[in-house]
């Protein structure tokens, strides 16, 4: 008597069988096939569908909706461009024109600039605007990758904070600091106002008394102003997978 | 995850997005939101993490938007980038060792929105028993990869085609119901120790 594997007993029970007339003969005859089938049976019925919490639709646009750019029509066609070509020489002698004025301008006003872009709110991040700014420094990326570890556990977990993860908290907080003064002189501005809303949170997580009430304040607190979603687009990277399943 | 065509809403909706009215997004996400972050909920365990996964998707859709070729439905180009970007998240938590979050059934609490496998008005005793039961079942799952697991989920809890499932993985068919029969062996063989306590 041929039996059959395992594998053909899963098929089997989740229709996905080409030959179900005759696994469904032989289990009528053979007791540890048809043993065999029961158990993986009763695995399928043991993990049938969990019942789903239906999401809050409207916190979640909300959230979603501070993130969103204004997007513009498509790209003018290529032919559209090649148009143009009677153009090129005066656009080149502009450009270039362009470029050594703002080379000079850069020269000079560097300093004011610094200045003004300290002076500025975080008026880029949630709610205000979109995110556009991935971090191109791979320390900063493993810290926002620590961090959004970090908050995820705390949004996540119940009661007050334990003593470890106050420890990392403090850790993180200290990299911060220097990571915002980088953004900072970087003149970028969105990943600034993140690192500084991650700073605040922080803060309060090395600062607070462990107690249950403290804690969920500063969930409260995440959740309320999206921080973990604001540092998890600023920590992705647009990876490969993601554009394949994009297309 | 049909594979139906888009109606006249949703190209309209789309077309405004296009135009500059992200407000318009709102009809595609109110349509689909539910459906998206479910996927990702079977994926990813836990409704926290689901959300997150589905925020996510939803925002890379936006961003690529403009690329999008709409002969296919937007439900199905979402749901594909909710499985990956689920997956993502799922193996992020894998690598992080120190991740304890409260799962499923760990802590069924709707106070924190926490999902509630066991029976609410079962004895004592029996919301005991089913909080083990759930607690045996998570840490089953735990032990599957995460493409064993979203091929699982989707297969089996959401009766989603091998065919679609293969394609939104990015994988052969073949491949597919692979990971779904490793996935009902691994989880077998974990609850054999216990087999027949758990219902």
């Amino acid at each position: 008597m041929k039996h059959f594997s395992e594998d053909d007993l899963i098929a089997y029970q989740l229709h996905e069988s080409s030959d179900e007339s005759a696994i469904h003969r032989h289990l009528e005859e053979c007791k540890d096939c048809a043993a065999l089938s029961e158990s993986i049976a009763e695995t399928l019925r043991v993990f049938s569908a969990e019942p789903f919490p239906q999401p809050d639709l409207e916190h979640n646009w909300q959230r979603l909706r501070g993130n969103l750019s204004v997007l513009t029509p498509e790209h003018p066609s290529r032919l559209s461009i090649l148009r143009w070509h009677w153009a090129w020489p005066a656009i080149g002698l502009v450009a270039a024109a362009l470029i050594v004025m703002a080379g000079v301008g850069l020269h000079l006003h560097h300093e004011q600039r610094t200045k003004l872009h300290l002076a500025l709110d975080n008026h880029a991040i949630n709610g205000h605007g979109p995110l556009t700014t991935q971090p191109t420094d791979p320390a900063i990326a493993d810290h926002l990758d620590a961090a959004e570890r970090l908050l995820t556990e705390v949004n996540n977990s119940q009661g007050s904070l334990d003593q470890t993860t106050r420890e990392q908290a403090h850790t993180l907080l200290l990299k911060n600091a220097v990571y915002v003064h980088t953004a900072r002189d970087s003149g970028d501005v969105a990943e600034a106002a993140v690192l500084e809303n991650l700073g605040r949170v922080l803060t309060t997580l090395d600062n607070e008394p462990p107690t249950e009430r403290s804690a969920w304040r500063l969930r409260l607190e995440m959740n309320t102003n999206g921080l973990l979603l604001d540092i998890r687009i600023l920590r992705q990277n647009d990876d490969d997978k993601n554009q394949g399943a994009a297309q | 995850m049909s594979n139906r065509r888009m109606d006249r809403a949703e190209t309209e909706a789309i077309r405004e997005v296009l135009g500059g009215n992200r407000d318009a997004y709102r009809v595609l996400m109110d349509r689909h939101f539910s459906s998206v972050a479910r996927v990702a909920f079977r994926i990813t365990g836990n409704k926290e993490d689901a959300e997150e996964a589905a925020q996510e998707a939803f925002l890379r859709a936006y961003n690529k938007l403009p690329t999008f070729r709409q002969d296919s439905a937007f439900s199905t180009w979402i749901t594909r980038i909710a499985m990956n970007t689920s997956i993502n998240l799922v193996e992020r938590r894998k690598r992080d060792l120190s991740y304890h979050a409260p799962r499923i059934a760990d802590e069924p609490s709707a106070a924190d929105g926490t999902v509630r496998v066991a029976d609410g008005h079962a004895s004592p005793e029996g919301a005991l028993l089913s909080l083990e039961a759930a607690t045996l079942r998570h840490e089953a799952m735990a032990g599957l990869t995460p493409m064993e697991r979203a091929a699982f989920t989707l297969r089996h809890m959401e009766e989603i085609p091998m065919t679609e499932i293969a394609t939104a993985l990015n994988i052969t068919v073949n491949s597919a119901k692979q990971a779904v029969f490793r996935a009902v062996g691994k989880l077998r063989r974990s609850l054999a120790p216990v087999a027949g306590g758990l219902r």
